[in-house]
């Protein structure tokens, strides 16, 4: 929105200003100030915050979510926490990689999937059996880490870039494999074949968690379970982030080789980071597995790893708190936009959240949002006596919303080329609101906002599944041109 | 020896390598320039591929076609590099010029999200199913009937004689445009220090929009080649075609042209002998084998030169 | 009588065709401050790379302590006793002050992750040492990098304060020897005359020895205990900061020979 850079921030510090005392630094200077602007309410609220030790809101988070299970007997929400605690685990190893050792890995759902894997193979009737999940898990996490380590290996000396192809690339290679792995041969010799992974078809039946006679089998026993492995994961994390080898990591995010150089082995911890990451990211495989009591290939493809990617960065990469909060609201939107009623009270809060917080003075507010449904009655209105089948189609949110948004955004008979056409049109028709200035924005907002509205009834709203990962798409581009640190990351800077 | 068999997969490599080598080719243009992996590069081929199935279905489709091989020809590659061109600028422009200076990892990301953006809004438009260019039916078939045999009875057929020629000419007019002209000099300089050449009075932003142009034609281009003579497409076609061209530009050398063009052949020919001697499900596993031992071996891949560390 | 610390014997390192440092041959004793100088592009800086290990010489030996450097890690390097600072400032620009100086005792520490997750005594003990290491480290610099600035990131501070805690940094990691790259650039005098100082009270209060890369002659005249002269990656000249400053090679080589036959 604003290419140029804000007028009214303070010079960066180390640019030094004209007549500044010898041996002063601008930080003191502008200390004082500093302090003072951390007054009121929220200033307050904002020190406390900050004073308070972090683990403290991670305990607190622990027992908040440890009450769900007594608050409601609804086995969707229950289920709905289950797979957010298992994208909280898959961020928590993420996180460190990432977030802490600062390398890109693109291949990281494909331990996700290996753990799940070793889980059904080893306990399940594929193979005959059925071991103590005492033994498959820890194991499960020790093959797992092996195999990032072994993944890590040869781009271990490169830049980061070189690294994200090598884990893409194995990424896709471990789904062609567990998809083709239903017939195995030792490369073409021999007419003999092996069924390791059950092919498409993936590995069903998979037991539930036993551990050591103790068996896990009820959706509110995964539930907890999960939350105890996560909130373990995640203190066991925390502790190493404040160790000397969570220094480390962060120093060779900042600067590899100048970390090198202080005496960090650099290699190494890389190769630490990747070997941890996977090993949670298998032992969320094999909590996934034992609650699904299947795996299919297709379940550890790119969609997933976008999809946690895209919680990491909203939460914050290299903050714990981030790791908690980006997946508990990607995860639930995700849901959310299942059902296309939530899916377009979720739609229009956001719209006019994001109207009311950008949009300024308050008079353009009413203007924008009252222009666009005023624009609304007047199309339906055109429509009716012109275009009979622009609103002959029927209203795809039921309740009073969609009997209101009836009233005002046209529904055609037969929405599906007219809505792509529109769609395309308002890919552009945004993109070129970003190059406007107000007042001109606030009015073009107008007649694009309806165009939304418009696509979003008839087309988006129809195809839940799609829209989901289109926006998570949009999600992330948006995030890392407005504030790549996410809601709850520190701001960084990169000097070149 | 089988020599058909030889002969078939060696066709089949070069053509495919074409395609790859067309790819890669933008990849090592943005790489070069940006330092920037634009994962979005092998979406853009995917557009490309459905702007010429679009110019067929205009034409009457595939077994109705209404006009001449050579305007249809024509028209779909002329379309498919200018849609292709025109998206790579507005990708650029919208979503990577800001975070130029941003941390490494926010513009690997933020490809990341436009390459998902890209696939599921073509699902959402064209839907989920193949679709396809059914070149055989194109004029009783007059693309894959010409052409000229080699020995052992392998044919050589039009389409594949079209991509390759037509990969060859868009090359050197690359290499041309590269070398000789003011624009390609501007180029050559913003990659090699891009602060440099703006202090020295070179628009880098233009230079930036230009390679973003020409690279995500050359990825249109090899939409429409793909098809005509692999016939399907779908909207997440982009994904593997585009890890397979990333790889060929860094088994080549990222950054060096005429690297993304061995790379690619070098990629297509292993995936072709892979399909035909061991078994198609192979060829990832083979493409892969090839990256890392490249990597080992030679980091800076096949034709790059290996960077001084600056301290 | 103080022993070689560092020797280079017929170090060699070209790129290319380019000859950066050719079979130069130098040591420094323990506890020695010694100056390079030469004009930019002479090899100075590379000279530190070859003996931080970045850079893997075409020839010759680096010994330090008596020990052969070749073919260890830089961090190994870094392990045996030799840090150093950069001529373009590299700090971990988005940690904390107190943190920048924490990550580089690294080296001399052992707790690894499984004792860190188990909080073990010995793990706790060390944790603190580290910080209090830090503290003390820091506290070298005076009122400069003290009290609120421990917990503010390096990038919030000034320049001088960079080079500072640069050099902070680099002694954390408990070196015998420090190689000071342009410890004075671009500074004010009034700054340039404490790094002076500052040089000094390294070598008398923390017992390191010195390597110092530095243009600023008034520097290389009030720290040296010898200065050798480097140009086109050969030693031109060596001996105290007079015998150096008034040799004509090293005249020559800064203000260029009227007759143009250089130094080759």
């Amino acid at each position: 929105m604003d290419d140029g850079g804000n007028p009214n921030l303070p010079a960066r510090p180390d640019e030094g200003e004209p007549g500044i005392r010898v041996g002063v630094d601008d930080w003191v200077a502008t200390h004082e100030q500093r302090d003072v602007r951390r007054t009121g309410l929220t200033g307050k609220a904002n020190d406390l915050i900050d004073r308070t030790p972090r683990w403290w809101f991670y305990v607190a988070f622990g027992l908040l979510a440890g009450l769900l299970p007594a608050l409601t007997s609804n086995g969707y929400v229950i289920r709905v926490g289950f797979d957010t605690l298992i994208y909280m685990l898959l961020c928590l190893g993420l996180n460190v990689v990432v977030g802490y050792a600062g390398l890109l890995d693109l291949g990281y759902v494909a331990f996700f999937g290996f753990g799940a894997y070793i889980f059904a193979m080893l306990s399940s009737p594929k193979f005959g059996l059925h071991w103590d999940a005492l033994i498959v898990v820890p194991l499960a996490v020790v093959a797992t880490g092996l195999l990032g380590l072994l993944v890590a290996l040869p781009s271990r000396r490169l830049v980061g870039d070189y690294l994200a192809i090598v884990t893409l690339f194995f990424g896709q290679l471990f789904v062609t494999i567990m998809q083709n792995g239903s017939r195995f041969s030792l490369l073409g010799i021999g007419d003999h074949s092996w069924d390791l992974t059950g092919g498409p078809n993936g590995i069903p039946d998979i037991d539930n968690w036993d551990l050591g006679g103790f068996k896990i089998s009820s959706l509110n026993g995964y539930y907890l379970t999960a939350l105890t492995v996560f909130m373990i994961s995640l203190f066991a994390i925390y502790l190493v982030d404040v160790s000397r080898t969570g220094r480390a990591w962060k120093s060779l995010r900042e600067d590899p080789l100048a970390a090198e150089l202080m005496g960090i082995p650099v290699n190494r911890l890389k190769l630490l980071a990747f070997a941890i990451s996977a090993g949670i990211g298998g032992l969320a495989g094999t909590l996934f597995a034992g609650l699904n009591t299947a795996v299919f290939a297709a379940d550890f493809d790119v969609p997933t790893l976008i999809i946690v990617y895209a919680m990491l960065i909203l939460g914050g990469a290299g903050s714990l708190g981030g790791v908690i909060l980006g997946a508990i609201v990607v995860n639930v939107s995700l849901e959310a936009l299942r059902t296309p009623g939530h899916a377009t009270w979720i739609f229009y809060t956001l719209i006019v959240a994001t109207i009311i917080a950008k949009v300024r003075p308050w008079r353009w507010v009413v203007i924008v949002i009252g222009g666009t449904i005023g624009l609304g009655y007047l199309l339906v209105a055109i429509a009716n006596e012109w275009w009979p089948r622009g609103t002959a189609g029927e209203p795809t949110v039921s309740g009073w919303l969609g009997t209101w948004l009836n009233e005002w955004v046209l529904h055609p008979s037969d929405p599906q080329t007219i809505g792509n056409i529109c769609f395309i049109v308002l890919v552009f028709a945004v993109l070129g609101l970003t190059l406007l200035k107000p007042w001109l924005l606030w009015v073009a907002m107008i007649p694009t906002l309806y165009l939304a509205a418009f696509v979003w009834q008839n087309r988006l709203v129809v195809e839940p599944s799609v829209t989901r990962l289109i926006l998570i798409g949009v999600v992330l581009i948006v995030l890392m041109n407005a504030r790549p640190q996410g809601l709850l990351g520190a701001h960084r800077i990169e000097i070149a | 020896m089988n020599w058909n068999l030889f002969l078939t997969e060696l066709v089949a490599g070069i053509t495919h390598g074409s395609v790859y080598a067309l790819i890669a080719l933008g990849y090592s243009m943005v790489y070069g320039i940006l330092k920037l992996l634009n994962f979005a590069h092998g979406d853009i081929y995917m557009v490309g591929a459905f702007i010429g199935f679009g110019v067929i279905t205009v034409f009457g489709g595939a077994t109705a076609l209404t006009t001449s091989l050579v305007i249809l020809l024509v028209s779909m590659f002329v379309l498919a590099m200018l849609g292709g061109g025109l998206l790579g600028v507005m990708i650029e422009r919208f979503a990577y010029r800001r975070l130029r200076n941003a941390p490494r990892i926010a513009p690997l990301i933020t490809a990341l999200g436009v390459a998902f953006f890209l696939e599921n809004s073509a699902q959402l438009i064209l839907g989920a199913e193949f679709q396809s260019y059914d070149s055989f039916s194109w004029k009783n078939g007059e693309l894959w009937s010409k052409g000229f045999e080699l020995p052992a009875g392998v044919h050589v057929a039009l389409a594949q004689i079209i991509v390759v020629v037509g990969t060859l000419v868009l090359m050197v007019a690359l290499t041309y445009f590269v070398r000789a002209t003011q624009t390609g000099k501007a180029m050559r300089a913003t990659s090699f220090d891009r602060e440099g050449a703006a202090m020295m009075g070179i628009d880098v932003d233009r230079v930036i929009v230009v390679t973003f142009f020409i690279g995500s034609a050359l990825a249109g281009a090899a939409g429409v080649f793909n098809c005509m003579v692999y016939q399907q497409l779908w909207p997440y076609m982009g994904f593997q075609a585009g890890l397979f061209a990333f790889t060929a530009a860094v088994v080549g050398g990222i950054g060096n042209l005429p690297g993304a063009v061995l790379g690619g052949m070098l990629i297509g020919l292993a995936q072709a002998f892979a399909t035909g001697y061991v078994s198609s499900t192979f060829e990832e596993a083979i493409v892969f084998a090839i990256l890392i031992a490249v990597m080992l071996i030679r980091p800076s891949g096949l034709l790059g030169k290996a960077a001084i560390q600056k301290v | 009588m103080p022993g070689k610390l560092l020797e280079l014997d017929q170090v060699s390192k070209s790129f290319g065709g380019l000859r950066s440092v050719q079979e130069l041959t130098m040591h420094v004793d323990d506890g020695e401050i010694v100056s390079v100088i030469g004009p930019n592009g002479a090899g100075k800086t590379t000279l530190f790379n070859l003996i931080t290990g970045v850079y893997a010489p075409n020839g010759g030996d680096i010994r330090f302590d008596g020990e052969s450097l070749l073919g260890l890690e830089p961090h190994e390097i870094t392990g045996r006793g030799i840090a150093r600072t950069f001529q373009t400032l590299r700090l971990f620009l988005n940690m904390t002050v107190k943190e920048n100086v924490m990550a580089a005792a690294y080296c001399h520490t052992h707790a690894g992750v499984l004792r860190s997750i188990l909080r073990t005594p010995g793990m706790r003990r060390e944790a603190k040492e580290i910080e209090q290491l830090a503290e003390e480290r820091l506290s070298f610099f005076g009122q400069r990098l003290m009290g609120y600035r421990w917990n503010q990131p390096a990038y919030s501070l000034s320049y001088a304060n960079r080079r500072r805690l640069e050099i902070a940094r680099a002694t954390a990691t408990k070196p015998r020897m420090l190689l000071l790259d342009e410890p004075a650039a671009g500074m004010n005098p009034v700054e340039t005359h404490e790094i002076t100082e500052l040089i000094s009270r390294l070598r008398n209060e923390g017992g390191y020895t010195i390597l110092v890369i530095e243009h600023d002659m008034h520097v290389v005249e009030g720290i040296s205990d010898r200065v050798i002269a480097l140009d086109h990656g050969e030693k031109i000249s060596e001996g105290t900061f007079e015998q150096v400053a008034t040799d004509p090679r090293v005249v020559e080589a800064y203000l260029g020979a009227g007759t143009g036959t250089a130094t080759k």
